[in-house]
């Protein structure tokens, strides 16, 4: 039992630490790549498409921890695609001006209000008939998370047989489980939940056996609390998240993927995953 | 006296036999379960004969029978998507694929997932009438005991009371049912799905009834309370009086004499709290329960169907009338000597 | 029940006070075994507020209480002095039973219900005697035929009745009337006024607070006339309504007789 206060209140703490230490590290990146714009001349942008002059304005829908959130002091933009668009903008020589906008209607804004979307969107065919994507950033897949001292072995989807699961709502994580359970490949209890941490606080309390979730959060809660463990990831089809563009743009299209391949290159891409999901990919 | 009730009612009475009939021979006429499976396209089938053998399911069936009318559909997964949707009615099967007769299959497997037909008791419209009359019932004598403490001359037993009720209106219900399902039991190392234990597939919505139902009778307790004392002030002090001066003791007075009557006047209050704890019924989202706003919302999100809220409403009327009819029969129970 | 005692009832010294308001200033009364005593006077003379404290509806500021010659209550000042234990107590009070003037029946319960109500819930008698004893008391107040009918249903004059057969059911050794028929329709009140000269004839121990001076005068033993929280003039009907002493008697006898 006290046990159990203890994790929640050190959980507590250490989301608290992460976010206050996340200015810092921004800081100290923007000198690091300042350093190496003297070093290393920009990547070549003449091709490209811009509103305005020497700035990279991105939409992007702050509020989906740990992609895109503010910081403490509620101003500023925090987060794994902040870091990562921030580090391409500098390749190109730009400064980046992140736009706060509603996720309704955000691939709408592209060419009229920002440059780019770099807001945790999936690549799908129908957005890619209507958009152009940079190469992929990061890879998704669907994760089950168990209790640390858990001992069930699950090597897939099938082995959740009998278990109840508890998942986000209307997410690819409950249309999965929905479909292996509603096809009768097995029988589970979904427990679905508007909060993603709903889920994971009813695994921590014992109310459901496991988490399905997506495994760039369930990466991020490994970090941020002991209690929980990743058994499966399922590689097959892994979901895809790239920066948006208009579609014409093939000039800045063609900066920002060379942009991404020194960044993937020089390992930074590695170290900013790490950093905010903790687990290596 | 009944007799003459009953010649009264014959009208409604006769009314309601002829409907029932009716429904009973169009139950009866309604195409069998098998004749609406019959009728797959032979790609469907192909895929169905797969998964036979296969350990990775692809169709989904889904078959919804609705006391005269019912509903299949047969639908895969996966980059094809594929599916197929059938309506049974009068001895005859309709492809509900496009059209008036998809409307119509939607508006049954609508009804059908809101009515929470074949699930269990923690569902759809089964869980808001569970949920919502069991809050009530603990409500209401929660909600006397309180009342008679805030009343009573003790000050301790008064200023307690008078402190539950505050804290229980003053805090939002959703806060309560989070604090009862994942507070409590993460402070105290159990978890509510225990209850039931291990072996039962469903505890895990059985336990989270239990913290709902806790939380909602809490909180409508404080409200009770407030109707209870409320209803208790407004009798004559004669009669306090009255049974005083017969030797009556306090416990006497209030079980005998004042609660009793009082019960009529608390009635249409406690009828307005059954409503309100019917709509707020829905809050159960939060603790992964659906009751029939949250599937109605879940089906727009999923289907992006905005038909749905009509059944939807619907629902919520009949039982609103249904139960208005109840409290309507207790009040004029409890007001025949009047 | 024993008979050993001279006054079934007596005060001492009873003061009444609601904050600064002298309710009651120092009665003194003794009451007898068999004894029906009539309290006219104005209002706000403290007549009902005098019979309530007698049996604890209203708590007295100080003064003495006995019943059956026992101390039942002593207060000064608004704070007990001695009192004679819970029990002993409740057993005394219920050889007093009081009718209201506003009849205070129990509206949801039938007319044999509210007169079979205490003996059963609080003397725990058998339901079976008590409703007997019930009917015949219903008989003796006129109102066998009403038994199973709802207070509502009820005349005022019948209600009154009814409370009169309620109390009666519990036993009393006396009775306690406040302003019983002053609530009543003037066509209502002879029936009250003839339960009320027939209990006074089979001997039982009468308080009346009246403003019926014709009941007073041919049924009372003792008249008090009370004003202002004082017992005025005390005396026998004749001399109270034919010779007054004190000139408010006369004044108040004067405006009622007119009137």
């Amino acid at each position: 039992m006290k046990k159990k206060v203890l994790t929640l209140i050190c959980s507590a703490v250490m989301l608290f630490g992460l976010s206050a230490c996340g200015d810092k590290v921004e800081t100290a990146q923007t000198q690091d790549t300042a350093t190496t714009q003297e070093s290393k001349p920009a990547i070549d942008i003449s091709a490209a498409t811009l509103m305005s002059d020497g700035v990279l304005n991105v939409g992007c829908e702050v509020g989906y921890p740990p992609f895109e959130d503010f910081a403490e002091d509620g101003t500023t933009p925090k987060g794994y695609d902040v870091d990562i668009i921030t580090a391409v903008a500098d390749k190109l020589g730009l400064k980046v001006n992140i736009i706060n906008t509603a996720w309704d209607g955000i691939f709408a804004g592209i060419g009229v209000n920002y440059d780019v979307v770099c807001s945790a969107v999936t690549i799908t065919p129908e957005r890619q008939e209507t958009m152009i994507f940079s190469t992929p950033y990061i890879n998704n897949y669907q994760a089950v998370v168990l209790l640390k001292d858990d001992s069930k072995q699950v090597n897939s989807f099938n082995d959740l047989d009998g278990m109840s699961i508890a998942l986000q709502k209307e997410t690819t994580s409950d249309i999965l489980m929905s479909d292996y359970k509603s096809t009768g490949t097995i029988d589970i209890q979904i427990v679905a939940n508007e909060k993603v941490t709903s889920c994971f606080t009813q695994l921590q309390n014992g109310e459901v056996d496991a988490v399905v979730v997506d495994s760039t959060v369930a990466d991020g809660y490994i970090n941020s609390s002991d209690a929980f463990k990743i058994v499966y990831e399922d590689q097959s089809e892994p979901e895809q998240f790239g920066i948006a563009m208009a579609p014409g743009n093939e000039g800045l299209q063609a900066a920002i993927n060379q942009a991404l391949k020194e960044l993937e290159d020089e390992g930074f891409i590695k170290e900013t995953y790490d950093y905010w999901f903790g687990a290596a990919q | 006296m009944k007799k003459a009730e009953l010649k009264k009612h014959s009208g409604k009475i006769i009314t309601a036999a002829v409907i029932i009939l009716i429904c009973i021979i169009l139950g009866i006429l309604k195409p069998g379960r098998e004749a609406l499976m019959t009728q797959t396209s032979p790609e469907m089938q192909k895929m169905i004969d797969a998964d036979a053998n296969s350990t990775r399911k692809r169709v989904t069936v889904t078959y919804n029978s609705l006391f005269i009318i019912n509903y299949a559909s047969l639908s895969t997964s996966g980059a094809n998507v594929m599916s197929e949707r059938y309506v049974g009615f009068l001895g005859k099967v309709y492809p509900a694929d496009e059209g008036a007769m998809k409307v119509v299959g939607q508006m049954v497997n609508y009804t059908y997932r809101m009515l929470g037909v074949g699930e269990n008791l923690m569902h759809g419209a089964k869980l808001t009438i569970t949920l919502t009359t069991l809050t009530v019932l603990f409500g209401v004598l929660l909600g006397t005991l309180l009342a008679l403490g805030k009343i009573s001359k003790k000050k301790i037993l008064s200023k307690l009371s008078g402190a539950y009720i505050f804290f229980f209106r003053g805090t939002p219900l959703l806060i309560q049912i989070f604090v009862v399902y994942f507070t409590v039991p993460g402070i105290f190392g159990f978890a509510w799905r225990d209850l039931f234990g291990v072996n039962d597939a469903e505890a895990v919505y059985k336990g989270a009834f239990v913290a709902a139902l806790i939380a909602f009778a809490l909180n409508s307790g404080a409200y009770c309370a407030e109707i209870v004392r409320s209803a208790i002030q407004s009798i004559d002090k004669g009669q306090f009086e009255a049974a005083k001066a017969l030797g009556m003791s306090y416990g006497q007075t209030m079980t005998r004499i004042i609660i009793p009557q009082s019960i009529r006047r608390m009635i249409p209050n406690v009828s307005n709290e059954f409503i309100m704890v019917l709509k707020d019924a829905s809050l159960v989202f939060a603790i992964s329960l659906m009751d029939i706003t949250t599937v109605s919302k879940n089906i727009m999100t999923s289907e992006g169907s905005y038909l749905v809220f009509i059944p939807a409403l619907v629902i919520y009327l009949v039982i609103t009338a249904f139960f208005g009819f109840i409290f309507d029969k207790i009040e004029k129970k409890f007001s025949v000597y009047e | 029940m024993s008979d050993q005692y001279e006054y079934i009832l007596k005060t001492e010294h009873v003061s009444k006070r609601f904050g600064t308001l002298e309710v009651l200033k120092d009665i003194n009364l003794s009451v007898k075994k068999g004894e029906v005593i009539c309290i006219i006077g104005p209002s706000g003379a403290g007549k009902s507020t005098f019979l309530r404290s007698l049996n604890q509806l209203e708590k007295i500021t100080s003064g003495k209480i006995f019943i059956r010659d026992e101390l039942f209550l002593h207060r000064e000042n608004d704070h007990t002095v001695d009192k004679l234990p819970r029990e002993k107590q409740q057993e005394l009070l219920l050889e007093m039973g009081m009718v209201f003037q506003r009849f205070n029946l129990f509206p949801h319960k039938t007319v044999l219900q509210n007169v079979c109500e205490a003996p059963v819930i609080v003397k725990k008698e058998k339901k079976e005697e008590v409703e007997e004893r019930a009917k015949e008391l219903l008989d003796r107040v006129g109102l066998s035929e009403k038994a199973n009918e709802y207070p509502s249903r009820l005349s005022g004059g019948q209600q009154q009745r009814v409370a009169i057969a309620r109390a009666l059911a519990m036993n009393p050794e006396i009775m306690l009337f406040d302003e019983p028929t002053s609530a009543l329709d003037p066509e209502l009140v002879g029936d009250v006024l003839k339960v009320m000269k027939e209990l006074a004839e089979s001997g039982m121990t009468m308080l009346c607070v009246t403003h019926e001076m014709g009941f007073a005068r041919e049924v009372a033993d003792r008249v008090l006339f009370m004003a202002d929280g004082i017992i005025a003039e005390e005396g026998t009907p004749e001399e109270i309504f034919t010779n007054p002493k004190a000139e408010r008697t006369r004044n108040f006898l004067n405006a009622v007789l007119e009137a």
